[in-house]
């Protein structure tokens, strides 16, 4: 194996540093401690927890995953047991996770975030905290705050107002203009964003003539989003300055690399686990070696390098010259 | 309501104690196997045979496995494991989608990443001597070890066996080779009772209590039977699995908290129902009928 402190790999956050831009991302690696016995957390640059609600939430009913080509449909929507209980029983444990623990906060109106988040950001176990605009399995017809520039912006100004731990806002893909959205996220605060949720989608079982999952319509992950995760993270690299979580369908290292050059700053690894629970420091194995092949030192030289604008934009601007 | 076993080492017992922190057991891994041998049993059954001896000192009945697929890029398949002994391990199951026909197409000699052992399996350590065992297509795979384990401290054990055609009703004579008395159903008649397995039940003389795995119309049938007359019941459930190690929520199932447990149990709904969400991978598969709210 390639020697590790050779390289910087580190990947900041605002003002978290994550020694890995390697990243188990939300409802995909529990709280880290579910996956210890698999492998060694402390080569893993962070983990995000499941997302925290103000009330406990029962979530939808099964079944809750379908898997699908190239990837699988989930709408677990929400399950969780509230902030007090949370705040409580829970937390305190993530002070053993021996990676940074970046909380989540998700809800139904403005004040909800802010109260959610101004409570689990003031524990100390709690590193970051990502704002869960983006679910698109408890939305009506799939509305979430991450579809509206206007009401992105006043989930994270009043996040913001609560706390000085990175904010992190996690997009949707079910969007059409991300860019706005993300210019509006960061106008508003946000220290860096996550790009990108689960892409709606359903399937139906024809023997039963019904739809396969209990919330009817779902979240698609892994492989199948890939492209369409990537070009997003590309589209917003370009509108904002602040760190990109890359994220979905990320499977193997040349699959995050692809994100790191459209501009990811660090790389969210989510079903990919479920296929193996060793995918993240796989992943990080490969990265190294394709600096050391390289001869890169830093990651932060590859942030982006793919990243070189549009070809029809700039025939458009020919034309007009 | 009586409880199956008094035994304070119960994995019952067990997994309530460890309640709400019931993390993936601790002493799973991921546990690499080889390909022994491979068999189909039936056309489209196929039963793997794997090297993995540490995992044979480990695994208790009604545990189950998530089989990685070489190569990734899906999620790994929750199977029970079939069979435990000496240095060998089995998997038998079904090639149903893309996900078990990349198992399936495994040769001998080909490496198998398993985690595993996983989940709180079936308590055998009851007092109770006249069991009945109901198994539904592929939840047979998943009652060999409980049968062999009721058999060795010298109860009767009982196999109703349901599956949709003779040819299905794959490895019953494996169990009666075991000592398991046979009893068997098919939905169309080509062997033994023609009709479901719950209704052959229903028919035979009451068990002092019953272990059962399969579809979940069957599990909601035996559970049922089970409640109607007072029986112990404990049902091993399928249902879609994520992770498998309890990290995403994807396979839950409603119970009811009692009031023992609630105070160390989260409330899954704003309104303090004691009907709670409680994950097949980590609380399960194993779950009393009496518990479970479906």
């Amino acid at each position: 194996m390639v020697d590790l402190s050779k390289f910087d790999v580190s990947a900041r956050i605002g003002s978290l540093v994550l020694p890995y831009p390697t990243v188990g991302l939300s409802g995909c690696y529990g709280s880290g401690a579910e996956f210890a016995p698999y492998v060694d957390l402390s080569r893993l640059g962070a983990v995000v927890l499941k997302s925290v609600t103000r009330r406990p939430r029962m979530g939808n009913p099964t079944p809750r995953i379908v898997h699908t080509p190239a990837g699988m449909l989930n709408a677990i929507g929400l399950q969780n047991p509230g902030i007090d209980w949370y705040l409580r029983h829970d937390v305190a444990k993530f002070a053993q996770t021996p990676c940074a623990t970046i909380g989540s906060v998700a809800g139904f109106s403005v004040d909800d975030y802010a109260y959610v988040c101004e409570r689990l950001a003031a524990r100390s176990e709690i590193a970051a905290i990502e704002l869960n605009i983006s679910c698109p399995n408890v939305a009506h017809e799939g509305e979430t705050f991450a579809c509206d520039p206007d009401l992105t912006a006043r989930v994270v100004r009043a996040a913001r107002a609560t706390t000085d731990k990175p904010l992190i806002a996690k997009l949707s893909p079910n969007v059409t203009d991300i860019a706005t959205i993300a210019r509006s996220a960061v106008a508003a605060g946000a220290d860096a964003l996550a790009v990108v949720n689960t892409v709606r989608g359903m399937a139906i079982d024809i023997h039963q003539r019904k739809p396969r999952l209990g919330n009817i319509t779902g979240g698609l992950s892994g492989a199948a989003i890939r492209p369409i995760a990537l070009l997003a993270v590309y589209e917003v690299a370009r509108a904002v300055s602040v760190p990109i979580l890359g994220q979905g369908g990320i499977e193997t290292a040349s699959d995050a690399l692809e994100f790191v050059l459209a501009g990811a700053t660090a790389v969210g690894i989510g079903t990919a686990n479920f296929a193996d629970p060793r995918a993240p420091m796989t992943i990080l194995d490969g990265i190294v070696a394709y600096m050391a092949q390289r001869n890169v030192r830093s990651l932060r030289d590859l942030v982006g390098a793919a990243n070189t604008g549009f070809a029809n934009i700039n025939q458009f601007e020919g034309d007009e010259g | 309501m009586r409880r199956f076993s008094d035994n304070p080492e119960s994995f019952f017992k067990i997994w309530r104690k460890s309640l709400p922190v019931a993390l993936s057991s601790p002493i799973s891994a991921v546990v690499p196997t080889r390909i022994l041998d491979r068999s189909e049993v039936a056309r489209d059954v196929i039963l793997l045979g794997l090297e993995a001896p540490e995992l044979v000192e480990k695994v208790r009945p009604g545990h189950f496995a998530m089989a990685l697929l070489p190569g990734g890029q899906a999620a790994g398949v929750a199977l029970g494991i079939y069979e435990a002994r000496g240095e060998r391990c089995s998997l038998l199951f079904f090639l149903a989608g893309d996900r078990t026909h990349r198992l399936g197409a495994l040769r001998i000699g080909d490496r198998l990443d398993l985690v595993a052992p996983l989940g709180n399996g079936f308590d055998c350590e009851g007092a109770q001597r006249d069991i009945a065992i109901v198994a539904g297509g592929v939840g047979i795979a998943s009652v060999l070890l409980p049968a062999q384990a009721l058999l060795a401290r010298g109860a009767r054990v009982r196999l109703f066996y349901g599956a949709r055609t003779a040819e299905r009703l794959v490895e019953a004579e494996r169990f009666a080779a075991e000592g398991c008395e046979l009893l068997l159903a098919t939905d169309d008649g080509s062997r033994g009772y023609n009709g479901v397995v719950t209704d052959l039940l229903a028919r035979e003389d009451a068990a002092e209590a019953i272990l059962a795995c399969g579809p979940t119309p069957m599990l909601r049938a035996v559970s049922a039977y089970a409640q109607e007359r007072n029986i112990p019941a404990q049902l091993s459930l399928e249902e879609a699995f994520g992770c498998g190690v309890g990290g995403c929520w994807g396979c839950v199932v409603p119970i009811v908290r009692t009031s023992a447990q609630a105070p160390s149990f989260p409330p899954s709904d704003a309104d303090g129902s004691d009907v709670v969400h409680a994950r097949v991978c980590v609380e399960g598969p194993v779950f009393l009928a009496n518990e479970l709210r479906w």
